[in-house]
């Protein structure tokens, strides 16, 4: 199974500060980890907010709305995907998450993807298959 | 350059209610178009975060807590990851995602290793590179 790993932003990634040698450094080893364990399917960061833009959609109408987005606690500042066996496994994995990042104050969710085969048999579900939604198992 | 679009949640994405087959059909057709262009790189739903759980850093203490998780408008529900020249393109593409309702897609630029500057050392960018060709061999 798979996990989505979100790194929820704070003051300082959305204020565009930018991560030190150091920490570079360590998220280098810690994604080394992950990948010699053969977890680890991709990992990026994210530009604040204020380079973003939101679309809402209402009655299936889309208004877009400039960032940035003041609510940081809710915003993401980076991901990794994870391939795992259990929850309990990715929690472990995002347990040792390098302590030097945010101060040692961060918040990271961990959420599981949906697969193919969650949703039943279908016409659509086919089509997904096809294009190169399938992914190992 | 890369954008991360997060599909919000909502009472029904975190209530476990799976698309209907039309709703499936109609995002195939869009992703489509997205491979044709030469636009998507990744796209995924998640689960509702009931099966998910958060880890908290502080002080050099972790907690986990599990979920769910109240603030349904906060949450992420789903993503694609495109590749497009300008963010304009980006909203662009937002614009006919197939949502029939009331729905919200944040738009978010990713760090490419340029944007890091000299703090990203060419050790840790090689380092980066072979990681990523390493998890693509895997994926072959």
């Amino acid at each position: 199974m798979r996990f989505l790993v979100i790194r929820k932003a704070d003051q300082a990634t959305e204020a565009g500060v930018p991560p030190t040698e150091e920490l570079l450094a360590a998220m280098g080893s810690y994604n080394e980890e992950m990948v010699k364990a053969g977890v680890m399917l991709s990992g990026d960061g994210l530009q604040p907010s204020s380079k973003g833009a939101r679309v809402k959609f209402s009655g299936g109408k889309p208004r877009v709305i400039d960032g940035p987005f003041t609510e940081s606690k809710e915003l993401i500042a980076g991901f990794s995907i994870l391939q795992v066996d259990s929850k309990e496994e990715a929690i472990e994995w995002v347990k040792r998450w390098p302590v030097i990042d945010g101060d040692g104050e961060v918040e990271i969710e961990i959420r599981r993807l949906f697969e193919l085969e969650d949703f039943g048999p279908s016409e659509a579900i086919d089509r997904m298959r096809e294009v190169g939604f399938a992914k190992p198992k | 350059m890369r954008f991360m679009l997060l599909v919000k949640a909502d009472k029904d994405s975190e209530a476990g209610i799976l698309p209907s087959e039309k709703e499936l059909a109609d995002m195939g057709v869009y992703n489509d178009e997205l491979v044709k262009a030469g636009v998507m790189l990744a796209g995924e739903g998640l689960q509702p975060s009931s099966k998910g759980a958060r880890v908290k850093f502080s002080g050099g203490k972790r907690t986990v807590v599990d979920g769910p998780f109240a603030e349904s408008k906060e949450l992420v529900a789903g993503f694609w990851l495109i590749e497009v020249k300008s963010k304009e393109e980006a909203i662009e593409w937002v614009k006919r995602v197939p949502f029939a309702g009331e729905a919200e897609i944040e738009i978010r630029q990713v760090f490419e290793a340029e944007d890091f500057g000299p703090a990203f050392t060419p050790e840790l960018r090689e380092q980066e590179e072979r990681q990523r060709a390493q998890i693509a061999a895997k994926k072959r």
